[in-house]
């Protein structure tokens, strides 16, 4: 977070961290401008602030929801001519506060050095909706550049009344607002900066909102810049956050501290629908610090005074890396075996009642199959997978007689405390969530659930509880990318054209939020909605079916994992595509274009093969000579607008089995790139994950829970299997083309474009993910 | 039960009470507020908590305290500041080497210690160094450039 360097410095002892809002009001006095924008220019009034929560000890607190149509509800500038950008998006590690505070500081003329991001905290922030779907600047872009344009007009209103001068006859730069043309005047009385103007007062003024969150509407009527006139946006600036990331003095919620604080640990049921029988306590009170086992029918946990021991408490009861059965600890469980086995995942899912959507249908596919020169079928599978953030799920509870108070990294804040008043039966005005950044998400993983567990510890202790779930109750318990199963089938007439193409898919819920402890404690919090197509199927069959089967939680919470769903419904398009181009033995490029319209992902396709110096030729030409084969392989994919194409090389190593990607081009158009380095970054990250997700990623179970829980048993990508290089090419990277979302879509072909790069060099298909070695030599033994 | 632990950490003398088979980590994390190493794993697989043992790289996350005891403990904070980085930290600024952060820590100090024996390394030296340390926002390319960029002047510490 981009918190003010005076707030931040202090932050991690401070009770109300995140609230450098509240910091500053106290700061200014609590002094307010309060007029109209848009209607006649009132005088600036003196009130008292009345945001400020109350504070009464031991009573009731609230904390009032903060009003969009408010300009201080986006904006702060303080008299040192620094200015707080606002937001209820939050940061995941992929950098978008500078994208959000350079679009800020473009409408507002002034310098991004001096511009601060507050982000996610309940208390100080509009609910904009989550951070997910690659959508915070694509949606929330456009909120800020309305407010921060409302917020330079009325700044420039206030500066005309001060200078005595019509609004026509000044011009700002870098925050400081000038008389043009008005030669004679001294310089004092030329010109006066936002700070000075502003007077450390708050921005009291109504600007106009409709709509909730992603389609919420702020300021309509602001005077936007001209695009062509951008100097902030489309530049690479560097990240505020780096430099005290890079020397331990940045504060993450895993730093945070707040008074009276105890640490609390989990201790999950052996099984996912365990019972906890007993629990037997000896020998607990022998650990210094001990507090208390916190115990509510199927929820375990312990508090202590110190981390260290909270962790061997709960060890004690039976926390730990490899558990050997339900009495493995002094807390016993029923011995629950409720899972399907492993071998029998992808039946499971085929027989899992849910509803069917149908994607596209076109013409008659059975007739074109039966009239068909050739046709093709393959079953495609994917299995469960932990986002796996290296920090382990944490939150700090403080729940208290009629408040709760949160400090969370929580992707969703707003609707995190909607969540935690209805766990504890609080009205949501009574619950805050200050948000604090985590480590990385990549989407739902267990920072909501954690939530949770904190709130529920914390309300049976009456004191403020940290809690930090171990490595294996990450890797065994966050929300998981669901297992999907994909049948394809597909014809080609005698020419080798397609003519027909049929794609049914078996999708469990990616949308599961659930808290794990609010089912625990036989008390249900969250939904779970079915799972849906997660494809955008875009090739111009003459006779096509594609149906989505979404099915509802098949054994275990799953929840969206960067770009969910949709990296396993392109890696089986994608690679079947190949199969019909092989077939057909014809380019696989060229054979891609012949079915595509759609301009802008003929673009993509396009510029990455100029790019990657793309010759056309079948794939395969037949077994290489020696033990290391190399293979090119390509994919594309549009992810809800995005469009993103992928060649990369590929050795692999017939002895070990062993794939190694070497050269990655990544062909990139999400319309106007807003931060050129920090998209880049984004990119190079989607692409290795999705190569770690590809070549090495399965969540392992028995038919009792989760048994990859560490990462001996859930390796990811290391730095030895990097790619040599990662080239990118921006595609429509203009004002035309509206920002559109960068966090995801690049993961999207990444599978695909492996598999068919293997298949290019070896001639086998990897149809089941991941690519591990034994699965690559098996399958190369076959051939 | 508790006792009382001396420990020298970026040159400082610091007397802490802790059980001692309290792991270094928490120590330096709970007791000093010293944020730079993190617990990731807490099994020395990711690499999230390692600091400098006399100079060389450890898992202060399976480290008890008092093994620490009268030798030098470097944190990360120990290799410079915000207003004043160390090279490797400068070089993770200028080559922008962050996603989320979590796991840098561990690079910085993994690199460190790598450089301060290695100084002209390759490129593959650099991977083979970091590769027991685990990223999970996929940001391995610029950290392989921020090493190679800090090993370009690098003087060893002495």
């Amino acid at each position: 977070m981009n918190a003010r360097p005076e707030s931040a410095s202090a932050a991690s002892d401070i009770s109300d961290f995140g609230a450098s809002r509240r910091q500053f009001l106290k700061t200014s006095g609590g002094l307010v401008l309060g007029f109209s924008l848009f209607g006649p220019l009132a005088a600036v009034a003196q009130q008292p602030a009345t945001r400020l929560p109350a504070s009464a000890s031991g009573g009731a607190q609230t904390f009032p929801a903060v009003d969009p149509a408010r300009l201080d509800a986006w904006l702060a500038i303080h008299p040192d001519n620094t200015a707080t950008l606002f937001t209820g998006k939050v940061e995941q590690g992929n950098g978008s506060p500078n994208a959000l505070a350079q679009i800020a500081a473009e409408e507002l003329d002034f310098p991004f050095d001096r511009l601060f991001v507050v982000m996610g905290t309940t208390t100080s922030t509009v609910d904009q909706g989550p951070t997910y779907g690659s959508m915070a600047v694509r949606y929330a872009g456009p909120q800020i550049r309305h407010a921060a344009a409302a917020g330079r007009q009325v700044l420039l209103s206030m500066a005309g009344k001060r200078l005595r001068v019509p609004v026509e006859q000044l011009a700002v730069r870098d925050g400081v607002v000038s008389v043009v043309g008005a030669p004679g005047l001294s310089v004092t009385s030329r010109s006066i900066t936002y700070g000075e103007l502003v007077d450390g007062k708050r921005l009291d003024v109504t600007i106009g909102a409709t709509g909730k969150t992603f389609g919420m509407k702020v300021a309509p009527d602001a005077r936007l810049k001209d695009p062509s006139k951008y100097t902030i946006v489309g530049t690479s600036v560097p990240r505020k956050d780096i430099p005290g990331k890079v020397t331990g003095e940045f504060t993450y919620v895993h730093d945070v501290k707040v008074p009276n604080m105890l640490h609390g640990r989990v201790v999950r049921p052996y099984g996912i629908g365990s019972d906890l029988l007993s629990v037997d306590e000896s020998g607990l009170r022998d650990i210094p610090g001990f507090v208390a086992v916190v115990r509510q029918r199927n929820f375990l946990g312990v508090v202590a005074e110190t981390e260290w021991s909270a962790i061997k408490a709960a060890e004690k009861l039976g926390s730990k890396r490899v558990r050997k059965g339900p009495t493995d600890g002094q807390a016993k469980w029923s011995d629950w075996q409720g899972l399907p086995a492993m071998d029998d995942l992808w039946e499971t899912l085929r027989h899992a009642s849910g509803k069917d959507t149908s994607v596209a249908r076109r013409g008659d596919v059975d007739a074109a199959l039966r009239g068909a020169a050739k046709t093709l079928k393959a079953t495609y599978s994917t299995p469960f997978e932990t986002h796996g953030s290296i920090g382990p799920e944490l939150a700090i509870a403080d729940v208290g007689n009629g408040y709760a108070k949160f400090w969370a990294g929580t992707q969703m804040p707003h609707q995190a405390r909607r969540d935690m008043a209805e766990l504890l039966d609080l009205p949501v005005e009574n619950v805050e969530v200050n948000w604090v950044e985590a480590s990385g998400q990549y989407g739902r993983n267990g920072l909501e659930p954690v939530m949770a567990d904190a709130a529920i510890m914390s309300r049976a202790v009456g004191r403020p509880v940290r809690v930090q779930w171990m490595r294996w109750d990450s890797h065994g318990w966050d929300p998981k990318e669901p297992p999907i199963v994909q049948d394809l089938e597909g014809a080609l007439d005698h020419t080798g054209n397609v003519i027909a193409w049929r794609h049914h898919m078996w999708v469990p819920t990616f949308s599961d939020t659930r808290l794990l402890a609010s089912e625990l404690i036989g008390k249900p919090v969250g939904q779970i909605h079915l799972g849906d197509a997660a494809i955008q199927y875009e090739y111009q069959f003459d006779h096509a079916d594609v149906v989505a089967h979404g099915e509802g939680r098949v054994g275990l919470i799953t929840a969206w994992m960067r770009a969910p769903g949709q990296f396993e419904t392109t890696f089986a398009m994608e690679a079947f595509v190949d199969e019909l181009a092989a077939a057909a033995q014809q380019d696989p490029l060229a054979f891609r274009l012949k079915y595509l319209k759609e301009p802008r992902a003929i673009a993509v396709l396009k510029a990455a093969a100029r790019q990657y110096g793309w010759k056309s030729r079948p794939a395969f030409q037949g077994k290489q000579p020696g033990g290391k084969a190399t293979g090119r392989g390509i994919a594309w994919v549009n992810r809800d607008g995005s469009r993103v194409a992928t060649i990369a090389d590929v050795v692999v190593d017939r002895d070990t089995g062993e794939i190694r990607v070497k050269r990655v081009v990544v062909a990139h158009d999400c319309g106007l790139v807003i931060s050129p380095d920090g998209m880049r970054n984004q990119i190079e990250g989607n692409v290795i994950q999705s190569i770690s997700r590809t070549l090495h990623e399965e969540i392992a179970f028995d038919r009792a829970h989760v048994t990859s829980r560490d990462w001996a048993s859930y390796p990811i990508l290391r730095f030895n299997e990097i790619p040599d290089s990662i080239e990118m090419v921006f595609v429509n990277n203009s004002a035309q083309y509206p920002s559109n979302g960068g966090g995801e879509p690049s993961t999207c072909p990444t599978a695909a474009v492996i598999s068919n790069a293997v298949y290019d060099a070896t001639g086998i298909r990897l149809r089941q993910k991941p690519f591990r070695p034994e699965r690559v030599k098996a399958a190369l033994a076959r051939a | 039960m508790p006792r009382t632990i001396h420990l020298k950490v970026n040159g400082k003398q610091h007397a802490i009470e802790a059980e001692p088979d309290t792991m270094l980590l928490y120590v330096l994390r709970d007791q000093l507020g010293l944020h730079g190493p993190k617990f990731g794993c807490g099994l020395s697989q990711c690499g999230a908590c390692t600091i400098h043992l006399d100079g060389a790289a450890v898992r202060s996350c399976v480290l008890p305290a008092t093994a620490a005891e009268g030798r030098e403990i470097t944190t990360l904070e120990g290799l410079g500041s915000v207003d004043k980085p160390g090279p490797l930290q400068q070089a993770f600024i200028d080559e922008q080497a962050v996603q989320c952060g979590y796991c840098i820590n561990g690079m910085i100090m993994t690199a460190q210690a790598f450089l301060d024996s290695h100084p002209d390394p390759s490129r593959d030296d650099i991977k083979q160094a970091l590769d027991n340390n685990l990223c999970r926002c996929g940001t391995h390319m610029r950290i392989v450039r921020a090493v190679e960029r800090a090993a370009k002047n690098w003087r060893p510490a002495s």
